[in-house]
This record gives structure tokens, C-alpha cells and sequence, in this order.
């Protein structure tokens, strides 16, 4: 070896009670380039990173930067080593200023104390140790921090008051003031866990921007993240962890998005779904002039119709905001609309009660799965079993038959593939990665073959190969008779899955189309309102008693 | 009514102490993310612990460090429990509180109807004996206990260390966000020990003042409930120590009007009207059993009314109040 690389993790171990979370991982990172670490939700990145960061000890394995060993005891042994980490939670306190949440921990003396600074106390006290630890303990400056922090901002483009709350900041800002919080304390590594999961796509490119300016004054960046596009755009070489293990290095611009795809899940990974033909049965789901009104009490729906019919994909595309979720929540039986009819399957449900619905054959994956999905302090089998605990099977000689409930859930857990569970009983589903969460509810949703699927956002924030599990279970779904109504944002997902596309906006909608003739920049501008101007009329969707192509067809 | 007005200011200031010097403490405690129900408990050791000694001394200052080291050492228990143990904050609080009180009760019979000097009033250094002479004002702020100037000194250092220290500021953060105090190199154990024991001395200062200064003797559960004042006038201060000042004085007030208007007895003269039904209500509200509710009253009035008017984003409840860290869970 000629030069050492520049952080060099050899051989890390790292085990927790029943698994492996790091099993003789290395990573190598050169000065001044960007390092992606990517992998599935799960795979050990930010176990690995936790332990670059000083919060976990590796169990084996040595970490040496610039040719240096380094044993970290605590994340302040990394910082004054020269490494720096910004949390995918913001670790800032809202009620201190920039200035006071960056300087915390440094023990910055008052003004006359500094020994840089014009003071009247002779050098010879200054220097003084006991003086000193004083001064650093009983004393704040922050004059002299606030004009350092506020250079590091202007230099760098961040764009911030060194005096201001961090209650008055928005994410984008926080996020920046994370990273001044690195760079005040001169690291030469800078770790970013996920940091695009809480941006918005413009806030995203800036992040970018900055990033590439840091790694020109020859600061290297480990860059943990699963989006593939985020891999190309602004990585130079990537690590890919699989099940904890090193799953390959490469050189990005030498490699295609399926090849890093394939080395993440370790199979090639579909981004083509193939979708079969699927004849079309009765309706089961009928919203006839449905208006609702949001949780705050103000019209979110104004007046919308709709049929799903047996075996068809209804894909509602919109921005954020615009209704789907008192939609989904409409459809599923969990918000009464205040005007209009709701008839599942055949029969009209309108005013009917949660348990209705879903005894009429609905299931519902809802948007937030840890708050309204799932049960997050109990165990799996409770959380697979919710809907289904009633039925005659699980009746025991008194009460419950919790032997069949614990196959019962294990069967789920082996056939939608939840990783992540130990023992059906006691794993807790909110301890269960996101994508892994999501296969859960899936499942419980699923296996019951219901008649109506409502899902939304089933695929968003999991990692690809779940992406591609949860896809291809909607699919399978279809072809048994569901009729499913699938809300999303990812726009290539709702051409994917969907039969008819519907664009929803202010509560409307206000398009329709077709996959085959689905065009994306018409679908953008009426999601944005935009198509309003063109005269159109807006879809009824009354006509969709034919076959859904055929409503297509006359349009 | 002159002499009514100064002799209420005056018990003001004494009766003030207790509440400042155990509100800044319980502050302290509760701006690291410790909430300490115990300061009743705490103040009862601190007043018995500091008479004892100084009935055995002879001297209030050893007596008021004896206090002091009582408190400490009570709220070191509640310390290891919470912070080590990680048990509920609320639970051993009360805890500490029924602890101080029954140990107190079963030591202190030996020590009720002992008299001492305790502190005397002394005025302030140099300007004091002429400032005294200024009619009203003049006894109630420049002669009073050395304890009554030392909670006075301790607000202003109180809030010095709390908000221009790299000391408070590691203080505030592990109240806020430990576990990000924790990765910035600040010791969340340390500090939150720290915290509750110093504000245990304060407690026990608060005691020591109410036995030493106030009263000169010892009795039985002599803090009364002012312990659970102190703590509900941090929340009225909304964790800042200049109010705490403010709401001291509000309650002191209150304490001495009780003590000061024993005999006291105004009545509209036969003929102002409906004089018929107002004496009756007068006398009602003047009678002493009914003005010793008058803090505890108070207490809920500014209670509800500090809640009601600070919503959620401006209550100023240190976000990690009443959680325990550990490094280890993530």
C-alpha cells in the first residue's frame, strides 16, 4: 500500500442480543471525496456509523484515520478526533439560538478570559489553570463563537442568523445548523445520516451544493442514505451493506442504479413491473358527491365520485394536502363524510361504523404505520391478528386460542418476509424497521382477502426491496378480486400499479387517464391546479359502470 | 394603619425567604430535568437539622450550614433513585416528602420547646441604620436576618448561572435533550446530580431559615405545605428565576398577612349602607383560620391562571422534565 487511505474501519463486529448487526465490515473513505454507504433499511449502516461516532464499541475490528488507530469511547473521542455526525433527528434544543446550541459543550470563557483576546487581566492570570477552569465553567462567551459561526455560515452558504431560535428555523436551516455544529469543532469527516429524509427536493439540491463545496476545502463525507438517484447525483464512490455484511464497493460513475440495486438486495430487483390483464368485476367500492371536512373542521373533499371495481387499481396522484387522506380515510370507513353516500361491495355503508367496514371486507393501510397502523408497543402476533382475532378459529376453551394466534401470526411473518422478529410474541412492531413494519400490516390487510384495499403511501420512506415486495403484493392481490384504490406520491408508482390514474386537487378531481396514456407533465400541471385554466371538464367518474378501459376510451 | 402596613412588609421579606430560596432550588433541579416533590420533606430536615445544631452550637450560622447539608443529603437520595435507578420522579418525591416528614416528627419531639436566638435582624452594611428611619419601607427593606439578604443574593446569582455560564448552559441542555447533551460531551449524570443536590441545599437553607430566622423554635410539620408552594411557584415563575422573586413576594405576602392581621378588625361603620350584610362577609374573610387558606388558595388561582395563559409553545417546561436517560437504549 502506498498512502494510507484517509479513514480506514477494518473487520467491525457488532453484535446485539440475536443478531449480527455488523459482521466484519470494512469501509474505506479518501480524502475529500463524498462516500456513499447505502443499503437496505436494517443492513447495519447506522449501527456502523454509530460506532465511527463513538456511541457503540465494536465488539471487533479497528477503526484508523489518517493512519491513526482510534478507540472511541464516546462521541466527544470522535469529535476530537475530527469526526463529526448530523443525527437523521435533529439533536438541537428549539429554545437556545444557533450560536448557544453550537457552542454547547465547548466551554467557551467569557470575552477577558479568551487567551486571544485584548484583556485587562495580565496573561500570566489568564493562563492560569485554575483561572482558566473557572472562567470555563463559571463564565459564557459567545461574541466571539457567534462572529466565528456566523463566517463558517456566510462562507459556506448556509444562510443563517448565529443569533437566532432554533424554534424559528425551518428544517433546511436546522439541518445546516447541524452541520455548523460539525465544522465549528474543525472535523475532517463529516457523517450524514439520511439527511435528504426530512427535505423537500429544492431544499435537497442546496444541501447538495453545500456538500460539494465542503468536500473542495478537503473535507470527506460518509453519506448514508437508500435512494438510489441521491447515489448518483452527488456520491463518488459507494459502500453497499447487505444483512450487515459488505455487499461491494464501487466507483459510481462506473455502475448503473440496477447493478447498485442488485448488490443492496442481492437479487435483481424489477423496476419494470409486469402487469397482467385482469377481467374487471362488480364495483366494490361506490363514493357518490362524497364531501368531507378535515380534522380542523374545513372542507377537504368537495364533492367527489368514485368507483373501484372488482380487480382494478385506482391510482389517485396529487400533492400532499389536497384530500387523499380524508379520502383514504372516507373509503375506509373511519371519517363520516358530511354529505353524500358510501356503498361497499353492494351494500350502502354510508354512516356505518369502523367495524363495519371492515367486516364488509375492507382493509385500510394507513399513512403514518406507526401511529395509526399499528399497534407499536405490542407484540407482532397482537399487530398481525387486530382484524382478525374474532374469527372462529382463534376461539379457545376460554377466550382465545393464543397457540393458533401464534401460528397464525408466524405463518404472516414467514410469507410476507418480516425480517426483523425474533419471536412473534415479544418483538415489538414499533421496533421493526419501516419497510418490515409496512410487510406487517400488509400482511394483516392482505391475507384476509378483502374486497377493497385503501392503500396509502404504502411504499413511502422503505427501502427498494421492500418497495418491490409491497408492489408486487398489491399486484398479486389484484389478480385475486381485490379492487384497491392506491394513493401515492411516487408518480412512477402510480403508473406502474394503477389501471386508471385520478389527479385530486382541493378536494376535487380534476383529471383522469390511463397508464398507456398517462403523460407526465399533463398529470404535474393538474396537481398543481394548472389544468384548470384549459377549460376541461372535470371527470365525473360516473361513466365507469363500463369496463374501466372503455371509460377511457371515451374521453 | 401605617404601623399595619410596616409591620405586614416586614413579615413579607421573612416570609418571602422561605419561599425564594426553595423555589430557586426546586428551579435549579427542575431546569435539569429532575422534578423534586420532596422540598417539604427536604425543608423539614433542613429547619430541624439546623435548629438542633444550633441549640447544641449556639451559633445560627453553623446551625443554617447544618440545614443545608440535611437537604442535600435528602435530596441525594431522590437523586440516586431518579437518576441512577431511573425511577419515577413523581413517586420518590412524595416519598422523600413523607420520609423528611416522619423522620422529623420522630426526631423532633426531643428538640419541641427548646428556645434559641437564632438570627437576629441586623441592617444593611453602612447605609442601613439611616435608611432604616424612611417611614414604612425602612424597617421592611433594610433590617432584616443575614438569611433574608442571602436568598436576595442567590436570585440574581441564580439566574447568572442559569443563563451567562457555560455551566447553566450544559444545565438547561440536559434538561432539554439529554441524549443530545450526551453527544456533545456534556455529563448528563454529573449535572442532573449536581442539580438536585445543590437545589436539596436550597431547600434545606429554606428550612433552616423558617427555624432559625423566622420562628426561633421547632414544631412538628412547622413547613406547613410551603414546601408544595415552592414548587408550584416555579411553574408560576415559569422556570425563571427574576420570577421567582415576584411570585415569592406574592405568596409571602399572603403567609404574613395571616400572621399580621390577628386581631385585626375592620368593620363599616352602622350606617354605610348595606353595612347589614358586608360586616358579616368582612369578618367572614378576615377570621385567621380562613386567611391561612388564603396562599393555598392563591396557589390555584395562579396556577390555573399561569396554564391558561402560557399555551403549550410558550409553557416553558423544561422538555425533558420528569424522563431519566440512559445512554444504552436507542
Amino acid at each position: 500500500m502506498a498512502e494510507p487511505v484517509f479513514l480506514e474501519m477494518a473487520g467491525i463486529r457488532k453484535e446485539f442480543p440475536g443478531v449480527v448487526a455488523n459482521d466484519r465490515v470494512d469501509l474505506r473513505v479518501e480524502r475529500g471525496e463524498i462516500h456513499g454507504l447505502l443499503g437496505e433499511n436494517g443492513a447495519g449502516k447506522s449501527t456502523l456509523m454509530k460506532i465511527l461516532y463513538g456511541l457503540y464499541t465494536p465488539d471487533e475490528g479497528e477503526i484508523y484515520l489518517d493512519g491513526d488507530r482510534l478507540d472511541l469511547d464516546s462521541p466527544q473521542d470522535a469529535i476530537d478526533a475530527g469526526i463529526g455526525m448530523v443525527h437523521q433527528h435533529f439533536q438541537l434544543i428549539p429554545r437556545l439560538t444557533v450560536a448557544e446550541n453550537v457552542v454547547l459543550g465547548e466551554r467557551e470563557p467569557a470575552t477577558p478570559f479568551r487567551p486571544d483576546a485584548e484583556s485587562p487581566i495580565p496573561e500570566a492570570v489568564r493562563s492560569n489553570r485554575v483561572v482558566q477552569s473557572v472562567a470555563e465553567r463559571f463564565s459564557l462567551g459567545l461574541d466571539a463563537p457567534t462572529r466565528r459561526i456566523q463566517r463558517l455560515a456566510d462562507r459556506y452558504g448556509f444562510d443563517l442568523d448565529a443569533g437566532a431560535k432554533i424554534s424559528e428555523l425551518d428544517v433546511g436551516q436546522r439541518q445546516r445548523v447541524e452541520i455548523l455544529k460539525a465544522l465549528y469543532r474543525d472535523v475532517d469527516l463529516l457523517i450524514l445520516d439520511e439527511p435528504t429524509a426530512v427535505l423537500t427536493p429544492t431544499e435537497a439540491e442546496r444541501l447538495f451544493d453545500s456538500l460539494d463545496r465542503l468536500t473542495d476545502e478537503g473535507l470527506s463525507i460518509i453519506f448514508i442514505t437508500h435512494k438510489l438517484d441521491e447515489v448518483e447525483s452527488i456520491v463518488d464512490r459507494v459502500t453497499i451493506l447487505r444483512e450487515g455484511k459488505n455487499a461491494g464497493t464501487a466507483v459510481v460513475s462506473e455502475v448503473t442504479q440496477a447493478d447498485l440495486a442488485e448488490m443492496m438486495v442481492g437479487r435483481e430487483v424489477l423496476f419494470q413491473i409486469e402487469k397482467e390483464g385482469v377481467d374487471l368485476g362488480e364495483p366494490v367500492l361506490q363514493l357518490q358527491n362524497v364531501h368531507a371536512d378535515d380534522d380542523r373542521g374545513i372542507e377537504a373533499l368537495s364533492g367527489v365520485d368514485l368507483t373501484v371495481r372488482a380487480g382494478e387499481v385506482v391510482g389517485i396522484a396529487g400533492v400532499s394536502g389536497n384530500g387523499q387522506n380524508e379520502l383514504a380515510e372516507v373509503a375506509a370507513g373511519i371519517r363520516q363524510p358530511t354529505t353524500g353516500s358510501v356503498r361497499v361491495d353492494g351494500t350502502d355503508l354510508t354512516g356505518a361504523a369502523p367495524r363495519q367496514f371492515v367486516d364488509s371486507g375492507v382493509s385500510f393501510v394507513p399513512e403514518d404505520r406507526l401511529e395509526y397502523g399499528c399497534a407499536a408497543d405490542l407484540s407482532v402476533m397482537h399487530n398481525a391478528t387486530l382484524k382478525e382475532f374474532r374469527d372462529q378459529r382463534f376461539d379457545g376453551p376460554l377466550g382465545l386460542d393464543y397457540d393458533e394466534l401464534e401460528a397464525y401470526a408466524e405463518t404472516l411473518v414467514e410469507e410476507f418476509d418480516v425480517r426483523g422478529v425474533e419471536d412473534v410474541t415479544e418483538t415489538k412492531a414499533g421496533d421493526l424497521s419501516g419497510g418490515n413494519l409496512q410487510k406487517l400490516i400488509l400482511a394483516r390487510e392482505l391475507d384476509r382477502n378483502p374486497a377493497l384495499l385503501v392503500a396509502n403511501q404504502p411504499t413511502r420512506g422503505v427501502d427498494v426491496g421492500a418497495i418491490e415486495f409491497i408492489r408486487e403484493a398489491l399486484l398479486d392481490q389484484r389478480m385475486n378480486g381485490t379492487g384497491i384504490v392506491l394513493f401515492s406520491e411516487d408518480l412512477d408508482e402510480i403508473t406502474d400499479l394503477s389501471d386508471r390514474i385520478l389527479v385530486i386537487y382541493e378536494g376535487e378531481f380534476v383529471y383522469e387517464t390511463t397508464p398507456e396514456e398517462a403523460d407526465r407533465d399533463r398529470i404535474g400541471l393538474e396537481m398543481t391546479g394548472g389544468g384548470r385554466a384549459g377549460g376541461d371538464q372535470r371527470p365525473s367518474d360516473r361513466h365507469a359502470d363500463v369496463t374501466a378501459a372503455a371509460s377511457e376510451g371515451e374521453r | 394603619m401605617a404601623g399595619f402596613l410596616a409591620g405586614l412588609l416586614d413579615a413579607t421579606v421573612a416570609a418571602a425567604t422561605v419561599f425564594i430560596l426553595a423555589g430557586l432550588g426546586e428551579l435549579i433541579s427542575e431546569r435539569a430535568g429532575v422534578l423534586n416533590l420532596g422540598v417539604e420533606g427536604m425543608m423539614l430536615g433542613g429547619a430541624l437539622g439546623g435548629f438542633a445544631v444550633t441549640v447544641v452550637t449556639n451559633s445560627p450560622w453553623i446551625g443554617l450550614a447544618a440545614g443545608v447539608l440535611v437537604g442535600m443529603a435528602l435530596a441525594l437520595i431522590h437523586a440516586f433513585l431518579c437518576i441512577t435507578l431511573k425511577a419515577n420522579q413523581v413517586i420518590s418525591g412524595v416519598m422523600l416528602t413523607l420520609l423528611g416528614t416522619g423522620l422529623t416528627t420522630f426526631y423532633g419531639s426531643d428538640w419541641v420547646g427548646e428556645r434559641i436566638d437564632g438570627f437576629a435582624e441586623v441592617p444593611v452594611p453602612l447605609v442601613g441604620q439611616y435608611l432604616v428611619e424612611i417611614p414604612v419601607l425602612g424597617e421592611a427593606l433594610f433590617r432584616n436576618t443575614p438569611t433574608d439578604y442571602l436568598a436576595l443574593a442567590l436570585v440574581p446569582l441564580t439566574w447568572y448561572l442559569l443563563n451567562r455560564t457555560n455551566l447553566g448552559l450544559e444545565l438547561i441542555s440536559v434538561g432539554e435533550d439529554p441524549e443530545m447533551a450526551d453527544t456533545m460531551g456534556v455529563s448528563v449524570f454529573k449535572l442532573r446530580y449536581l442539580a438536585v443536590v445543590f437545589g436539596g441545599g436550597f431547600a434545606g437553607a429554606a428550612g433552616a431559615h423558617l427555624s432559625l430566622a423566622l420562628v426561633g423554635n421547632w414544631s412538628n410539620g412547622m413547613t406547613a405545605g410551603q414546601g408544595w408552594i415552592a414548587v408550584a411557584l416555579v411553574i408560576f415563575a415559569q422556570w425563571r428565576a427574576t420570577r421567582i422573586l415576584l411570585g415569592a413576594y406574592l405568596f409571602g405576602m399572603l403567609s404574613a398577612l395571616e400572621l399580621r392581621s390577628q386581631g385585626l378588625s375592620v368593620s363599616l361603620g352602622p350606617d354605610a349602607p348595606l353595612a347589614g350584610v358586608l360586616n358579616p362577609i368582612i369578618e367572614f374573610l378576615l377570621n385567621t383560620q380562613i386567611m391561612s387558606t388564603y396562599p393555598y388558595l392563591a396557589t390555584i388561582l395562579v396556577l390555573s391562571y399561569a396554564v391558561i395563559r402560557s399555551n403549550s409553545d410558550r409553557l416553558a417546561v423544561p422538555s425533558a422534565l420528569l424522563e431519566p436517560y440512559s445512554r444504552e437504549t436507542d
